[in-house]
């Protein structure tokens, strides 16, 4: 492997205590790794699964790269239709299809359109199975609805679910945040799709807008992993100025954004007097003040047993790692790691090994893996 | 100048208060629109937190305009007499106009004060520098009839 730096850290472990007040606290040392960079603005990574294969890292200006496991970058070519690329729109996820194996599918959203017009898109595309490596049979599966101006708060982020529909994340267009409670538009919402992109028949508002809206009052929501012990969606959002949530998702109900929440505006106006409304879901963990949460992965590896059935997260504003460990019907955080030059966070992805990988968010990118020392 | 400093700051403050619960009445009228509860309790609550919280800012932005939009006014007035207040209302409303317009430019989201998003919040929230203009020449060149009917 190519290590272009190596350095040991430590990451501080807060036992029984929330991160801003630490009761007792332990020491895990981690080896950060500095596989691969120069990346511009990478948005999300997912390691394929063959042997050795590497990993595929989207940028969100557009470009789809893959990264040997040496740490060699090559771009993939990738025609997406309708890409637009502006202030925080353009090339958003990736996420393998159950049957990759066999089928090659790649999942990306990305933002399509034009400045006045413009909206996140999801499409697939076929991989090659060899080097270097290709596209094929690019088709758009899904417009969200309607077409905005702006070019902020799109989600974007991806997670299966057993059954083997996709959720996708969408955001509230930052102007439209009103529109996040109207369920005849996408406006922050979870949408669940199928392969194909139609609305499966089990959704809980069918005859609402395309009958693909699986929950709504988001905000700006970039975390959501299935949790196959737990039998649990988790989902983090963004919040104005304070109010980060981390929620428990359940078909059909309504997160609050923007009648309910723990932040403010920021301008320092209040967005909205409550903080809890009947028939709102108060989310399972928030963060004030707001770290900006980017990615979330669970952790079901074992080269850190002591994270298992952790939430990590990454933070663009807070500049920082943290690994969520439930504790009393809640979570606490038990882990932060920062880098060496507190870079902002923006993705996340556990490898086959347990080791961990981030993505920085920069015009000049790195791609970092964490692992446990050998004995 | 001890005058002109006094009516500026009465400008700034008072355009800077009004300005604020303009902009909460817009923000609460959306929330009401979705049949979210909005008492007369919660209005006043949410009106002193957007003047402690809220105003400061738009007291800094009122701050900018002010500082070029009233000599631009007064310059124009020396030229064209005898609607020199008008001159102060209108520079005080498009200085404010152009001022949200510059910062949804500059800042990274589209629009930084919600109230500004539709056409009659943008208005209103502009008139604030009008209202701002206009209180400036009033506390600053009072005309024989405003000394006979003080404001206060």
């Amino acid at each position: 492997m190519k290590r272009l730096k190596q350095s040991m850290l430590i990451l501080s472990v807060l036992l029984f205590g929330q991160l801003t007040f630490p009761v007792h606290a332990a020491e895990v040392a981690v080896i950060s790794d500095e596989i691969a960079v120069g990346f511009d603005y990478p948005w999300a990574l997912v390691q394929l699964p063959e042997r050795k294969a590497g990993w595929l890292v989207t940028e969100r200006t557009g470009q789809l790269i893959h990264v040997a496991d040496d740490g060699t970058k090559v771009q993939v070519p990738l025609q997406l239709p309708g890409l637009y690329v502006a202030g925080q729109s353009g090339l958003f996820d990736v996420i393998l299809a159950p049957d990759f194996a066999t089928s090659r599918w790649l999942y990306l959203s990305y933002a399509c359109g034009t400045p006045n017009a413009n909206t996140t898109c999801l499409a697939r595309t076929r991989l090659s199975k060899t080097t270097p490596y290709r596209t094929q049979a690019t088709e758009k599966l899904f417009t969200a609805r309607p077409l905005r101006k702006g070019a902020a708060h799109y989600g974007g982020r991806m997670a299966w679910l057993p059954d083997q529909t996709l959720l996708l994340t969408l955001g509230d267009g930052f102007d439209y945040r009103e529109q996040a409670q109207n369920l005849e538009n996408h406006f922050g919402k979870v949408v669940r799709l199928t392969m194909t992109g139609e609305a499966p028949a089990d959704n809980p508002f069918p005859d609402k807008t395309d009958g693909r809206i699986f929950s709504y009052g988001h905000r700006n929501s970039q975390g959501i992993v299935y949790d196959p012990t737990r039998k649990v969606i988790w989902q983090h959002e963004h919040g104005p100025r304070g109010g980060d949530e981390l929620n428990r998702l359940q078909a059909g109900r309504n997160y609050g954004w923007p009648i309910v929440s723990l932040g403010i505006d920021y301008t320092g106006a209040m967005v909205t007097p409550y903080e809890a409304l009947p028939g709102v879901v108060d989310p399972e963990y928030h963060w004030t003040p707001s770290l900006a949460p980017a990615d979330m992965a669970l952790y079901q590896g074992t080269m850190f047993p002591q994270w298992q059935g952790g939430l990590l997260i990454t933070h663009l504003a807070g500049k920082r790692l943290q690994v969520l460990m439930p504790e009393h019907d809640t979570w606490q955080v038990a882990a932060e790691y920062r880098t060496s030059n507190e870079a902002r966070l923006r993705a996340v992805a556990v490898a086959d090994d347990g080791a961990i990988w981030l993505l920085t968010d920069s015009d000049n990118g790195r791609l970092l893996r964490l692992s446990a020392p050998k004995d | 100048m001890f005058r002109v400093v006094i009516a500026f700051l009465c400008a700034v403050l008072s355009g800077a208060l009004v300005g604020s619960i303009v902009q909460t009445q817009f923000n609460l009228a959306a929330l009401a629109e979705l049949s979210v509860p909005i008492t007369i309790d919660v209005r006043i609550s949410t009106i002193i937190h957007d003047i402690i919280n809220f105003s400061p800012i738009l007291a800094a932005m009122l701050g900018v305009v002010l500082l070029v939009a009233l000599p631009v006014a007064g310059f124009v007035a020396h030229f064209i007499q005898g609607i020199e207040r008008l001159w102060f209302t209108f520079a005080g409303f498009i200085g404010l106009l152009l001022c949200f317009a510059i910062v949804n430019e500059l800042a990274p989201m589209p629009t930084f004060i919600a109230a500004t998003r539709s056409w009659s919040g943008w208005l209103l929230m502009a008139a604030t520098g009008g209202l701002a203009g206009w209180l400036f020449h009033r506390v600053w060149r009072p005309t024989v009839r405003d000394l006979k009917d003080p404001v206060v």
